[in-house]
């Protein structure tokens, strides 16, 4: 999923045009859960992309697009919290306000999820949101957050496995068993 | 394949291609109900992820950072060039040139801020780098009183410079300069840093690159002995600090023509 070309035209300005087309949703959709701040997440994709812009040359490979805005935007949020730690409202159950459903108990299912998600410990959250947002294979999800791919395999296991167990249809016991980072 | 293999295997990738989960699914209804509740929670994740809609004109301002970029390039370029002119210092000139700059400055439209100075975080890293010179006044020390006179080979300073995805445009400059010491540092934790030292004219002068966000807007840093500059740069920042007396000036515009960021 995340080796989709996305650099089209002759001209970097073209090229620059294009990548934000395809991409700037899903960076948004996970600045946001990095910062869970929509003021912040949006300065953040505008930094992100203003890097992007800079930089566009060295992007050799347009199939690594994806993985290269998001470690870009990964660093970024890094230097944010770095020069200031700002207030942060909790983005819970902001996002799923924002879409009408018919369904209270579709949209109250997915809020305990969306609940669930922000309650797991960064270091199983982000590769999990990796994986689902940006459809990174295990070895890019490694590159990215810089473990390896064994302690990436690992978190996503425990990713889903605790949140199973929130929705009670996992036994906390055996299947635990993971291999330890 | 038993049940916690199976789900040791899907928690994993709940999309998997394998032939062997595939099978196994589809020969035992409970690991197909494992199956569908794991893949269908992902979807659910996925569309918890599609619900958050992005900002209005976000798009807009995104595909407007070349055109902004450029402008702020060319006001750079305006302000640089009425600083290098003191032969353009007529009252009709300087008019029309700030005229120029406020125009161009209306013109930006993304929301960049700019601080008339050093934010109190600005200051607060400044400081930063002159107490990290405290912990390598021993190399300070030599270098000040005549006892370090060993040269870091070109490739050792080109070898600390790559380390933190910079490199030197032009090794030519740097040789005509005595380089006593090339090290990467921490000056913050979590970002990369170098620093060399060089011998000036009133003892040693530190030169870091470090690769945090660039700083607002250049501004000097001192402190009882010391007296610095920070550069920002385009992937990080440059900082040079001397003893009070040292005139930075020239190094400044040395290493700012000669560092280049890789990313």
């Amino acid at each position: 999923m995340s080796d989709i070309p996305v650099l089209y035209g002759s001209n970097k300005k073209q090229r620059y045009e294009s990548l934000v087309a395809a991409l700037y949703q899903d960076v948004f959709r996970y600045a946001l859960w990095l910062c869970k701040n929509k003021p912040l997440a949006e300065d953040l994709v505008q930094e992100t992309f203003l890097r992007a812009w800079r930089a566009l040359e060295s992007l050799q490979n347009d199939k690594a697009a994806k993985a290269w805005l998001f470690t870009i935007l990964r660093r970024e949020n890094a230097r944010l919290y770095e020069r200031y730690r700002p207030e942060l409202v909790d983005i819970e159950g902001q996002a799923i306000a924002e879409r009408d459903e018919n369904e209270p108990d579709f949209k109250m299912d997915r809020e305990l999820l969306h609940n669930a998600i922000n309650r797991l410990e960064s270091e199983y959250r982000e590769p999990l949101l990796l994986q689902v947002i940006g459809g990174f294979s295990g070895k890019e999800i490694a590159a990215i957050l810089d473990l390896n791919n064994n302690t990436v395999m690992t978190r996503l296991f425990r990713a889903r496995s605790k949140l199973k167990v929130e929705f009670g249809s996992e036994d906390p016991g055996p299947a635990a068993e993971q291999p330890t980072d | 394949m038993n049940e916690t293999d199976f789900k040791n295997r899907i928690y994993i990738d709940p999309f998997t291609a394998d032939k062997e989960i595939l099978d196994s699914a589809a020969s035992n209804p409970i690991l197909q109900e494992i199956l569908n509740q794991t893949q269908k929670m992902d979807e659910d994740i996925r569309g918890i992820m599609d619900a958050v809609e992005t900002p209005d004109g976000l798009k807009e301002k995104l595909l407007a950072i070349p055109q902004t970029d450029e402008t702020e390039s060319a006001s750079e370029k305006t302000s640089k060039m009425l600083a290098e002119r003191p032969a353009a210092n007529s009252s009709f000139f300087q008019y029309f040139a700030i005229a120029s700059s406020l125009m161009l400055a209306l013109g930006v439209t993304f929301s960049l801020t700019y601080n008339s100075g050093p934010s109190s975080a600005e200051i607060a890293f400044g400081n930063e780098v002159i107490n990290h010179l405290y912990h390598e006044s021993v190399e300070i020390e030599a270098i000040n009183s005549g006892l370090s006179l060993d040269l870091v080979a070109m490739p050792m300073v080109a070898n600390a410079m790559t380390g933190i995805g910079t490199r030197l445009v032009s090794n030519s400059f740097i040789t005509k300069i005595p380089v006593r010491f090339a090290k990467p540092c921490i000056i913050i934790p979590a970002y990369d840093s170098v620093h060399l030292m060089i011998e000036g004219s009133e003892g040693a002068v530190s030169v870091f690159v470090i690769n945090n966000s660039p700083v607002s807007i250049e501004y000097k840093i001192n402190d009882d002995r010391f007296n610095g500059i920070v550069v920002p740069m385009s992937n990080g920042n440059m900082i040079l600090v001397g003893e009070a007396n040292e005139d930075l000036g020239e190094y400044k515009q040395l290493f700012s023509d000669n560092i280049e960021w890789v990313i």
